[in-house]
């Protein structure tokens, strides 16, 4: 009995001091913030993923701020402000892409790090990496999904965000490739932009299912709000033949899903974005890691330091399931992250 | 005088012909134009935009410049929705509390106005940054999404082709050509807009009627709000946020003076419902939404050229 | 009388600092908001603050300035934002298109920005309309124009130098708050010593009486807004040089700040009185409350009701100001 309590106590131990040695090693005095570009529904979840970040690596403060408004000067001036206060690792979703530089040089300056979260600072950048959503990729594969959904035929429009997000461009120049794909067979007939506020896309979505409601097939929704508006307005319309595509998982696009009035969405990751950003920037602000030069990065036409956070398509039959689906993508980018993308010391 | 005759003279004569163009060119550019559906949908882009057009109009009728429509439009549609999300209360209740919450923000318009004795210009540019300050600090952005379904419903509902929610505008459009043409304070407020030394002489109680015509105004505000968080099923906090410039533009389209004491209710509604079908049409065309902004400043140019050019005609004959 | 000039020497001290009492009065609150942030959050005072702040100011300063002219004649600019945004696109798609030198671009654009002004006072003169109704409607014409002709594009293709310049530090203050105080004092200069700057606070003051006096009103008039159109064009142009990158979204919010900062500073809104010290004091106070309620975690989102607030509360000391004013004045038979 004795050697088996002491054999226990023998492997216990070193797992236990491990165990402590671990979480000491963890805890962190860092300061880290998480800014979006202005208020939006799609970085809610990067509140919890600032609080869970804090709470699993031991992060001195994990704080999601938000700008009062959607105005670039806005944003620089909380990160300003939030610089001065003590913060030292930034995750930005960059109001402006280059406009954002500026800003970034000057935290570089101050040895603060500082990260592109779902949406990337055009390059020369002083930002780390950027981490987001291939929008590319995400609006080719829900075009194709959508095509597919129509029998592969008919004719599509395609609802964007704000004209002036390069991300917008990239979705655009997606589809029309997707359609070039079908050789004739499926039309693009036309891109209605500058959809991303709940008027603009009320006004411009009733609009066009009014007047032309017969000659559309197929709807891909590119952004946010007008996913959420043309599940609505079909779901009021009562209209299960024209097809939709969005983007994003808010509770009234999944209910469509779910009911057959949209026929998928693309899912993005905003939770693994906040959490994996957070912890990458707690790494980098002690400096405990350094980005390393050679990484595997994805080259865009923003930036050469591009990383996937996932996407995936929601359709009927994994609409329960894709948040575990989510989890398992999140949970696998950051405990590859350090080997992948970082020289540890 | 012959019927034809008789409709030139009319100030919105113009406006009336243009919108008939515009109707006829919208309905051969797309032939499902003219389906219920469509009508349905045009006619619903209506409401808010009247009924924010005439609380400027009354504002502009005792020649003040109210620069708050649109931000206390904000305030009464988040406090309407944060009534009826967060603390539970019944439709009717909120409604008429956000309908109060309106009349008391244009009453603060006007007391500060007629009480300071500064331009009504400034008064309502410092009022509307808190009115959207407060706005801000409560919601932080954040929408309130869960409204109950039987307000929601009232904003997509529809007899026909005529939505439910034309039918608050209408009734406003009408009290408020009665008000101005046939109650007494309705003909005061002209008096006080026309010639406001010339009204106190004759014993019009001038500082009572700008509060009451702020008043309204802010009431009208309300009602906007309310019809666009109706028509949204979501209580937006940037609701009221681009009324600014259609609201100033649809009255002086429609023949008001900036001075006070002329304006028309008919003239206005058909400016509201130009703009719109513009902007409607600017869909159907595919034509670059740009271009919107651009015509909105030339259609208020034009218009106040015509109104100048008129005056100056009868001036002269 | 004794000591007529000794009186007189005195009396004209007095008169200046009733003169300046406004300024005094509010750099008394600068002065005392500033001790209050430093002492509640010592990064308030911290050297990037300073020079954080510094930037924002120049610029904030040098809209005050571009609806000051105009409110000096009794008269608005509603369409700042959209000259600014005009002349930023406009000097961008020289840089950055035509590949001219940057110089040169720069003053392409202080041309189109005082171009746009120069419409605005014609149409406002010639048509006899309200200033009001005219830049509402050039605003939306200008800025609808922008958008069509560059297609909301951005253009971040600029040479270096300017984002340089932009982010030149020299300790605590940027160089763009030199340009601003340069800017001011050129006003000062012409509101205080050139008959031009008289003729456009006569015209303001009382239009008739002056044009009866044989003051060219219309004149005047127009060029309160050639150069309202022109600080308009620079306070774009600085930001142009802070972002590093011309964007359409310029000058949309451009309207409050432009009030606040002369009416803080003293002008008068029927026209005819300008102080061009008290607007860029008014404007130091604007970026002092927005820093230290930011420093402080007030919350960003309530920034814009303490703005508001103060906006009233400055337009009702001013007018309880005139009103004393005009008490003390009718007691006093000098």
């Amino acid at each position: 009995m004795k050697t088996r309590t002491a054999r226990a106590l023998g492997s216990a131990l070193p797992a236990l001091i491990a165990g402590l040695c671990l979480s000491v090693a963890h805890a962190s005095s860092n300061k880290i913030a998480l800014i979006p570009g202005g208020p939006h529904p799609y970085f809610a979840p990067w509140e919890q993923a600032a609080a869970d970040a804090k709470k699993d690596f031991n992060i001195g403060a994990v704080d999601f701020k938000v700008p009062a408004d959607w105005k670039l000067n806005l944003q620089t001036e909380l990160i300003e402000s939030l610089m001065t206060q003590g913060y030292d690792g930034f995750g930005i979703f960059p109001g402006d892409a280059v406009g954002i530089n500026t800003t970034i040089e000057e935290l570089a300056t101050n040895k603060a790090p500082a990260l592109a979260l779902a949406g990337c600072a055009q390059d020369p950048t002083k930002a780390a990496f950027c981490l987001g959503t291939d929008v590319y990729n995400s609006a080719y594969l829900g075009t194709k999904a959508l095509i597919e959904a129509m029998g592969g035929k008919g004719r599509i429009v395609h609802l964007a965000g704000l004209l002036v997000d390069p991300n917008t461009k990239l979705r655009m120049a997606a589809v029309e490739k997707a359609v070039k794909e079908t050789n004739g067979v499926v039309t693009l007939t036309q891109h209605i932009t500058d959809t991303d506020s709940q008027e603009a896309a009320d006004q411009k979505i009733n609009a066009l299912l009014g007047a032309q409601k017969d000659q559309v097939d197929g709807l891909i929704a590119t952004a946010y709000i007008p996913s959420v508006v043309a599940a609505k307005s079909l779901r009021n319309l009562g209209d299960r033949r024209i097809k939709l595509v969005g983007i994003d998982d808010d509770k009234i696009v999944l209910d469509a899903v779910k009911d057959g009035f949209a026929a998928g969405t693309m899912a993005q990751n905003p939770y693994g974005q906040g959490y994996v950003g957070a912890y990458v920037l707690d790494l980098l602000a002690s400096g405990t890691c350094k980005v390393k030069a050679d990484a595997p990065f994805i080259k865009t036409p923003q930036t050469a330091r591009f990383i996937d956070s996932g996407t995936l398509l929601i359709k009927a039959d994994n609409v329960a399931s894709y948040k575990d689906e989510l989890k398992k993508v999140t949970n696998d980018l950051r405990s590859s992250f350090k080997t992948k993308y970082l020289d540890c010391k | 005088m012959t019927v034809a005759r008789r409709f030139f003279t009319q100030e919105w004569s113009a406006l009336a012909v243009a919108i008939a163009i515009g109707l006829a060119t919208l309905s051969a550019l797309s032939p499902a134009f003219l389906t219920e559906y469509n009508l349905y949908v045009v006619l619903r882009s209506f409401c808010v935009v009247l009924v924010v057009a005439f609380a400027q109009m009354l504002t502009l009728a005792v020649g003040q410049l109210n620069l708050a429509v649109g931000a206390l439009g904000g305030l009464v549609a988040i406090a309407v929705g944060g009534m009826m999300e967060k603390l539970g209360l019944p439709t009717g209740v909120a409604v008429f509390v956000g309908l109060a919450i309106g009349v008391a923000g244009g009453v603060l318009n006007g007391l500060l106005t007629v009480r300071t004795g500064i331009n009504g210009f400034i008064v309502t540019l410092a009022t509307a940054s808190v009115f959207t300050g407060i706005n801000l600090g409560v919601t932080e952005s954040i929408p309130f999404y869960n409204l109950p379904p039987d307000f929601v419903a009232f904003g997509v509902k529809r007899f026909f082709a005529v939505p439910y929610l034309l039918i608050p505008p209408v009734i406003a459009a009408l009290l408020l050509a009665l008000f101005l043409a046939r109650t007494v304070p309705g003909r005061y407020l002209l008096a006080v807009g026309g010639n406001p030394h010339a009204a106190e002489l004759s014993g019009i109680p001038r500082d009572r009627i700008v509060v009451l015509a702020h008043a309204l105004s802010g009431l009208l505000s309300a009602v906007g709000a309310i019809l666009a968080e109706a028509q949204l099923g979501s209580a937006q906090p940037t609701i009221g946020a681009d009324w600014l410039v259609i609201s100033f533009a649809a009255p002086i389209i429609g023949g008001a003076a900036l001075t006070g004491g002329h304006v028309s209710v008919a003239a206005t509604a058909l400016a509201v419902v130009l703009v719109v079908l513009i902007q409607n049409g600017m869909v159907l065309a595919k034509v670059d939404p740009y271009w919107v902004q651009f015509l909105l400043g030339a259609l208020i140019l034009s218009a106040v050229g015509l109104n100048r050019f008129r005056a100056i005609r009868i001036e002269r004959a | 009388m004794i000591a007529s000039v000794d009186m007189g020497s005195s009396f004209r001290l007095k008169a200046w600092l009733a003169e300046q009492s406004n300024a005094i009065g509010l750099a008394g609150i600068v002065l005392l908001f500033w001790i209050v942030f430093a002492s509640l959050a010592p990064g308030f005072i911290s050297p990037f603050n300073l020079f954080a702040m510094s930037r924002t100011l120049a610029i904030d300063t040098v809209i005050g300035f571009s609806t000051m002219v105009v409110l000096a004649t009794g008269g608005m600019n509603l369409a700042i934002g959209a000259i600014g945004v005009c002349s930023v696109m406009f000097a961008g798609y020289l840089m950055q298109v035509l590949s001219l030198p940057g110089p040169v671009a720069l003053a392409g654009g202080l041309a189109l920005g005082s171009l746009l002004g120069w419409i605005n006072g014609f149409a406002i003169v010639r048509t006899g309309v309200n200033s009001f109704i005219i830049t509402l409607a050039s605003a939306s014409l200008f800025n609808g124009g922008m958008l069509i002709l560059t297609k909301a594009v951005i253009f971040n293709g600029l040479p270096p130098t300017i984002a340089e310049f932009g982010r030149m530090r020299w300790d605590v203050v940027s160089p763009l708050l030199l340009v601003a105080l340069l800017i001011g004092s050129a006003l000062i200069v012409l509101f205080r010593l050139t008959a031009l700057g008289r003729e456009i606070l006569a015209a303001g003051a009382n239009a008739r009486a002056a044009e009866l006096s044989g003051v060219p009103v219309g004149r005047a008039i127009v060029i309160a807004h050639t150069l309202s159109g022109l600080l308009a064009a620079s306070a774009g142009l600085m930001l142009l040089s802070r972002l590093g990158a011309a964007m359409p979204s310029v000058g949309q919010d451009w309207l409050l700040p432009s009030f606040l900062a002369p009416v803080l500073g003293g002008a008068l809104l029927s026209g005819g009185s300008v102080s061009v010290v008290g607007a860029m004091i008014g404007a130091l106070l604007v970026t002092t409350i927005r820093s230290g309620l930011l420093i402080l975690q007030v919350g960003n989102f309530w920034l814009q009701l303490f703005l508001g607030v103060m906006l009233l509360l400055a337009v009702l000391l001013d007018r309880y100001r005139a009103v004393y004013a005009e008490r003390r004045s009718l007691g006093r038979r000098i």
